[in-house]
């Protein structure tokens, strides 16, 4: 479990137009060149590692599942909202994705979020 | 000596900047009317420098170093961020300074007794400074003593500390050699869960904010401190609650005295806090 590089990566996706457009373009291929990416001597850590089972969720963008790996909820529902955004229709919504991600995370209650 | 003229806590919601609009929805027509009379009491009260105690929601302040008390000391600062222009429809702004409290604050060379804050002389402000200073003083020409509580990535300060703050705050502001007028301005929540099983569906704890409405109303600072001692609880009652905390520290920097307005506002969102205490 490494939540806190769950909360960082999708702290970097979200801050930043060009990288949510990025990510939501291939979810998987951005991943893995973020993990890649990250290592390196100017990094303030050299560890940008992801479980299997964290890596699979962003590739998928399973909210349910980076729910219950311990994201942290507020940083999870913006970073829902960001890399969704683009779906958004007059007929589905920012309410349909409330309730899309509602119904994920419900079945999980409250989780242990903290790093 | 300079004086804390007023104090006030307000939501930060940063959807309501695309949803508040004319005509007027009905259910966020007592958020609009509660900020306006904010905003009439500001003007009253010809505030000339604000402090402003808001949560950075992990955009400056992130994971990798987690103050827990950050007072800003720069000249200028930048509001709001490439996300929440993106996802709010929020707009860039600039915001002035105010350095010399700042300093009174904070401490120039020794930290004082009451909190060892952090400083910034580089911060970006996001929704939580921004909202509140759009909707009380729209102008944005009073220049700003921003302070960040983190609310938002436990370990959250116990709510001793919050009050500590407000205490600290409104003793700096009297100790300050000037005839300023000086403005509290707080902004959290109450009970609220952003991306827990709860999101957007109303106030998820209402017995909550019926208790923290009962603090603010009869100046029960003790009920507040014994209230929101456990973290599990503002947990419980929603993951971001915990920045109901803030509000507790405007209710201890004006002493603990009921406020002289309170409402909490239901809406679409959640249940907003309006609390003002005004000059006697």
């Amino acid at each position: 479990m490494s939540r806190y590089m769950v909360d960082k990566f999708m702290r970097f996706v979200e801050l930043s137009d060009a990288r949510v457009a990025e990510y939501a373009a291939d979810p998987a291929a951005y991943v893995d060149r973020w993990l890649v990416e990250g290592v390196g001597p100017e990094a303030a850590t050299d560890d940008r590692v992801l479980t299997d089972e964290e890596r699979a969720a962003f590739a998928a963008r399973d909210i349910a599942a980076l729910y219950a790996l311990g994201a942290h909820p507020y940083l999870l529902w913006h970073f829902t909202e960001a890399v969704h955004a683009h779906e958004f229709t007059p007929e589905s919504g920012w309410r349909e994705l409330v309730e899309r991600y509602r119904a994920a995370v419900v079945p999980h209650g409250v989780v242990d979020y903290i790093p | 000596m300079a004086k804390l003229v007023m104090a006030a806590a307000t939501p930060h919601n940063p959807l309501l900047w695309r949803a508040m609009r004319d005509p007027m929805p009905d259910d966020l027509a007592g958020v609009a009317a509660n900020f306006d009379r904010f905003r009439r009491s500001f003007a009253d009260h010809e505030v000339d420098v604000v402090v402003v105690i808001g949560t950075d929601h992990l955009r400056q302040f992130s994971y990798e170093n987690s103050p827990a008390f950050v007072v800003g000391k720069a000249e200028s600062y930048h509001g709001t961020w490439e996300n929440e222009v993106r996802t709010f429809g929020m707009e860039y702004v600039e915001l002035e300074g105010h350095r010399e409290l700042a300093d009174e604050i904070t401490g120039r060379t020794v930290q004082p007794e009451a909190i060892d804050f952090s400083v910034s002389l580089e911060w970006r402000l996001d929704h939580s400074f921004v909202i509140p200073l759009q909707y009380v003083r729209p102008e944005l020409d009073v220049p700003v003593v921003p302070i960040h509580t983190n609310a938002s990535m436990p370990p959250v300060p116990s709510v001793r500390r919050f009050v500590a703050l407000g205490e600290h705050v409104r003793s700096a502001v009297e100790a300050w050699e000037s005839d300023a007028r000086v403005a509290l301005l707080t902004s959290g929540h109450m009970a609220n869960d952003v991306g827990g099983p709860r999101t957007f569906a109303g106030s998820p704890d209402p017995a909550f904010d019926r208790s923290a409405a009962a603090w603010m109303r009869a100046g029960d600072l003790d009920g507040a401190i014994a209230g929101c001692s456990d973290f599990d609880r503002m947990l419980e009652a929603g993951c971001m609650t915990s920045q109901f905390l803030n509000a507790v520290a405007a209710l201890a920097a004006m002493g603990g005295r009921p406020a002289d307005f309170a409402d909490v506002t239901e809406s679409r969102f959640a249940s907003s806090p309006f609390f003002l205490w005004e000059t006697r």
